[in-house]
């Protein structure tokens, strides 16, 4: 069974289809790349499985099971997180308690919820800065915190919105090791990246979308290749470095 | 019958002066979105302004626009400089300012208890105005004249506000403002230049709305109280943010209050408003005009 | 000694001198002061569950001391039922109420809630003030409602000494506080000032909002009401203008916002610098300056948010800290409650 189904899933905002028909399947524990040019509808589709837009049309399908329209909170419940393009961090509290609002997702007690806080935060070799408020954190920092308090809701599958934009070459090559550490404690990652260097290393497979159509699919190479790819995304002039 | 339409008239214009003490409400947060909860004490401000100037000079009270609406507007413009720009940014990790808020309700209590020290409790009329007492007679009907002109200028004021926003270069900086503040900070915006100057409006807006009452309202320091709670009425009513939204809102408050007590005690239609602005929050909580759900 | 028994021997210690107070203080104006002051610590707490931890801002919280008052002051005038049992009654009526009055709010912008809550409050007076007899329930409008003092006792609420009235709210505090002191350590504690800094990013986690702002408001609310049921015995004397009115629900919020918006300590702290003001600025300028004690209010609210936007428990707690630190060495410095 795979682990996301998603069946020509259309989304309409008053007369914008910002998706149009988009089809995908992510198998249990891959690594799935999204990427398309700005505005291409990426983030809406990440909305759309996240559970904050209902779509227009079309399917979702989580774990074998139809989730349209459910809530965020329900769906993160069942196993699915994600981490926002722009952090929204709760900026007046530490990182410890930021990742403990998520660890809470699966108890009630304070003591477990920390412990699992603190597990997460040492895996991410995050919790000497546990105690930091969350508003004084560095921009990497905060992408670091959105991974941790999205991986402290226990996904089973974990979905990336841009968290390596704005890093350091040096942070980004960090976290990719670390998404695929992820990837072998069992989670799937579905990942929207615009850093071409990452997503390539990363992503078993990518899908592209361009107008909110799926353009191109199949291995890094092979989309790196595609013509329309290139034409479409890349603007002709660009080189996948 | 024939009082009933008068009345109908009468409430229609009255509430259209209401439409246009809350209009700056609208504007405010239209832009900040921040409820100015001091902006019945603004427009208490601009009533005495008003009332002083007329008295002083014994001009015709609606030549005091020249001084009132300059003055409010610099008022407002510094109010939000000095006292509500330094807390946005004190609090600019927070994404709702629920302290900005508060504080403008602070500005609200120290405005009326200044204004209190120094006038003291006293009500004041413009005693031998022109317009005071001043009835059109249309067949049967008696309509008020100051309330007549009270509604060209709600419906003058608004149509100007409206046009800015939409036709000028200041005004459509204030509304990518208003919809995106980061992205017009991008574009060389600057966010808080643009929110002294929609609170200068807004303001000055009070100002034209305490002009046109003082020919027959009675000026004392809390009369901001009496306009402040029917303003959040009006603007939730007409959907806040929205421009005609509380022309119409205040004119539905109007003829609630003047049509109503031909069938019940007058006290009552006072509870019948806030009736009303429940079920309105209840079953159309973004208002007539307003935008559904804007996160 | 660690930290945290510092801190536990200073907060008993501040307890046991709040209960020794009545032996040393006789007068009772001075002890209705103190009185008042517990009162509004105790409003201001409660009210600190909804506008410090969900991070809303509720503005009509007058209107559950009213339904308060009013439903224990009726049902013990007219059916004879003990206060403490209309207490209760009161308190849950005001949940439902409050329950009501936020579902469809919730969902909105906050400014949308305070305009509520403020409507609310201020309908709730002008229906009070109309309604002499409802059914067989008499509310006698504005004039309001009298307790002849005649039967005192512990069973009856009522009594003829202040020291009384000092104990059962000081416990109601100290309840209180002990309650907001294990929410904000609960699971509803996180849930509730997450999706009152980030909604989006509470949901993504796994937080139904609008849930949990259901749930303070509605123990909130509940928490109110009880105060109200307080006000009404101690005065034996309620009317809509009093008890229901806007100034009493702005200066909750004040309280609030001056003393540390979210914090356990910031509503006593804000009730400690304030109610004194206002009592003693009323007592000695009530004639010549009526209004100054609200000049204050308004000048300490706009200085303490330029500079302390969290309010005056932040600089205090961290004087506290540093204090700790000077006289028990390094391992004594922690936080404080």
């Amino acid at each position: 069974m795979n682990m996301l189904e998603v069946k020509q899933l259309t989304k309409d905002f008053g007369g914008l289809r910002a998706i149009d028909s988009l089809d995908l399947t992510i198998g249990k524990q891959e690594i799935l790349g999204l990427i398309g040019p700005n505005g291409a509808g990426k983030s809406t589709a990440f909305n759309c499985i996240a559970g904050v837009y209902a779509p227009t049309m079309g399917d979702v399908y989580f774990e074998g099971s139809r989730i349209n329209g459910q809530k965020p909170w329900v769906l993160c419940k069942k196993g699915i997180a994600r981490t926002f393009q722009i952090v929204k961090p709760f900026a007046t509290k530490t990182v410890l308690y930021n990742v403990m609002v998520g660890s809470f997702a699966n108890t009630n007690k304070r003591s477990e919820a920390k412990e699992k806080a603190m597990q997460i935060l040492e895996f991410l070799q995050f919790a000497d800065k546990k105690d930091i408020r969350a508003g004084n954190l560095t921009i990497g920092d905060r992408k670091r915190l959105e991974i941790a308090r999205a991986l402290a809701t226990e996904p089973k599958l974990l979905l990336l919105d841009e968290v390596m934009a704005g890093l350091r070459p040096s942070e980004v090559d960090e976290l990719v090791d670390m998404v695929r550490r992820l990837r072998q404690s069992g989670i799937t990652i579905f990942v929207i990246e615009h850093i071409m260097r990452a997503i390539m290393a990363l992503s078993d497979r990518i899908v592209v979308i361009h107008f909110g159509r799926k353009i191109a699919e199949g291995s890094p190479e092979k989309v790196a290749s595609d013509e329309n790819v290139i034409k479409a995304y890349l603007g002709g002039e660009y080189v996948v470095s | 019958m024939i009082f009933v339409l008068e009345d109908t008239i009468n409430g229609i214009l009255m509430g259209s002066i209401y439409g246009l003490t809350a209009l700056g409400l609208t504007i405010i947060f239209g832009v900040l979105k921040v409820i100015n909860f001091a902006h019945g004490s603004m427009l208490m401000v601009g009533m005495y302004v008003a009332y002083w100037a007329v008295a002083l000079t014994g001009l015709h009270p609606y030549m005091a626009l020249f001084v009132v609406v300059p003055v409010m507007f610099f008022f407002g413009y510094y109010v939000q400089d000095l006292i509500i720009k330094p807390i946005f940014k004190a609090e600019k990790e927070v994404r709702e300012p629920i302290t900005v808020i508060i504080v403008t309700t602070g500005i609200w209590y120290i405005l009326d208890n200044l204004t209190l020290l120094l006038f003291g409790p006293d009500y004041r009329i413009l005693q031998d105005n022109p317009l005071r007492g001043k009835m059109l007679e249309a067949g049967q009907m008696l309509i008020s004249v100051p309330k007549l002109w009270g509604f060209c200028a709600a419906v003058v004021t608004a149509a100007s506000v409206y046009v800015f926003f939409q036709k000028t270069r200041m005004g459509r900086a204030i509304r990518a403002t208003s919809l995106d503040r980061e992205a017009a900070s991008l574009m060389g915006i600057n966010q808080y230049k643009v929110y002294n100057i929609a609170f200068g409006i807004g303001t000055a807006s009070a100002g034209i709305a305490a002009i046109t009452l003082v020919p027959f309202f009675n000026v004392y320091p809390t009369v901001g109280v009496l306009f402040d709670i029917k303003g959040f009425i009006i603007v939730v009513l007409g959907g806040l943010g929205s421009i005609w939204g509380a022309i119409v809102g205040g004119i539905i408050i109007g003829l609630i209050e003047s049509v109503a007590p031909q069938f019940m005690t007058a006290t009552w239609t006072e509870a019948i408003v806030y009736g009303l602005f429940l079920l309105v929050l209840f079953v159309k909580p973004s208002g007539l005009f307003g935008v559904k759900y804007d996160w | 000694m660690t930290p945290k028994k510092i801190n536990n021997c200073a907060l008993v210690l501040i307890v046991l001198i709040a209960f020794g107070v009545p032996l040393v203080v006789r007068s009772a104006t001075y002890l209705h002061i103190l009185i008042l002051l517990y009162m509004y610590a105790y409003l201001t707490t409660s009210w600190n569950l909804v506008g410090g931890f969900a991070g809303v801002l509720p503005l009509g919280h007058a209107a559950f001391v009213g339904i308060g008052a009013y439903t224990s002051t009726i049902l013990s005038l007219q059916y004879g039922v003990s206060p403490w049992l209309g207490m209760i009654i009161g308190g849950l009526l005001a949940a439902i109420v409050g329950v009501i009055i936020g579902k469809p709010t919730f969902k909105m912008r906050g400014a949308y809630f305070a305009l509520a809550t403020i409507a609310f409050g201020e309908g709730i007076r002008v229906l009070i003030e109309n309604i002499d007899y409802l059914g067989p329930l008499n509310f006698n409008g504005p004039r309001g409602l009298q307790i002849p003092p005649l039967d005192t006792g512990l069973s009856r609420f009522m009594f003829e000494a202040k020291e009384p009235y000092y104990y059962i709210i000081l416990v109601m505090l100290v309840a209180v506080l002990a309650l907001t002191y294990f929410i904000s350590r609960s699971k509803l504690g996180f849930y509730l000032n997450a999706g009152g800094e980030e909604p989006e990013a509470a949901m993504a986690l796994g937080v139904n909002v609008a849930r949990a702002k259901l749930i303070a408001m509605a123990m909130s609310c509940f928490l109110t009401a009880l105060a109200g049921t307080f006000w009404a015995q101690l005065t034996l004397y309620i009317h809509p203008k009093s008890i229901i009115s806007l100034d009493l629900s702005f200066e909750i919020a004040f309280i609030a916002l001056i003393g540390g918006r979210g914090s356990i300590a910031g509503p006593v702290l804000g009730a400690l610098l304030l109610r004194p003001v206002s009592d003693f600025s009323r007592i000695y300028f009530g004639d010549t300056v009526p209004g100054l004690h609200l000049i204050i209010f308004g000048v300490v609210l706009i200085v303490v948010m330029i500079y302390q936007p969290r309010g005056l428990q932040e600089p205090l707690t961290r004087a506290y800290n540093r204090l700790i630190h000077r006289f028990f060495g390094p391992q004594g410095s922690g936080r404080a409650a």
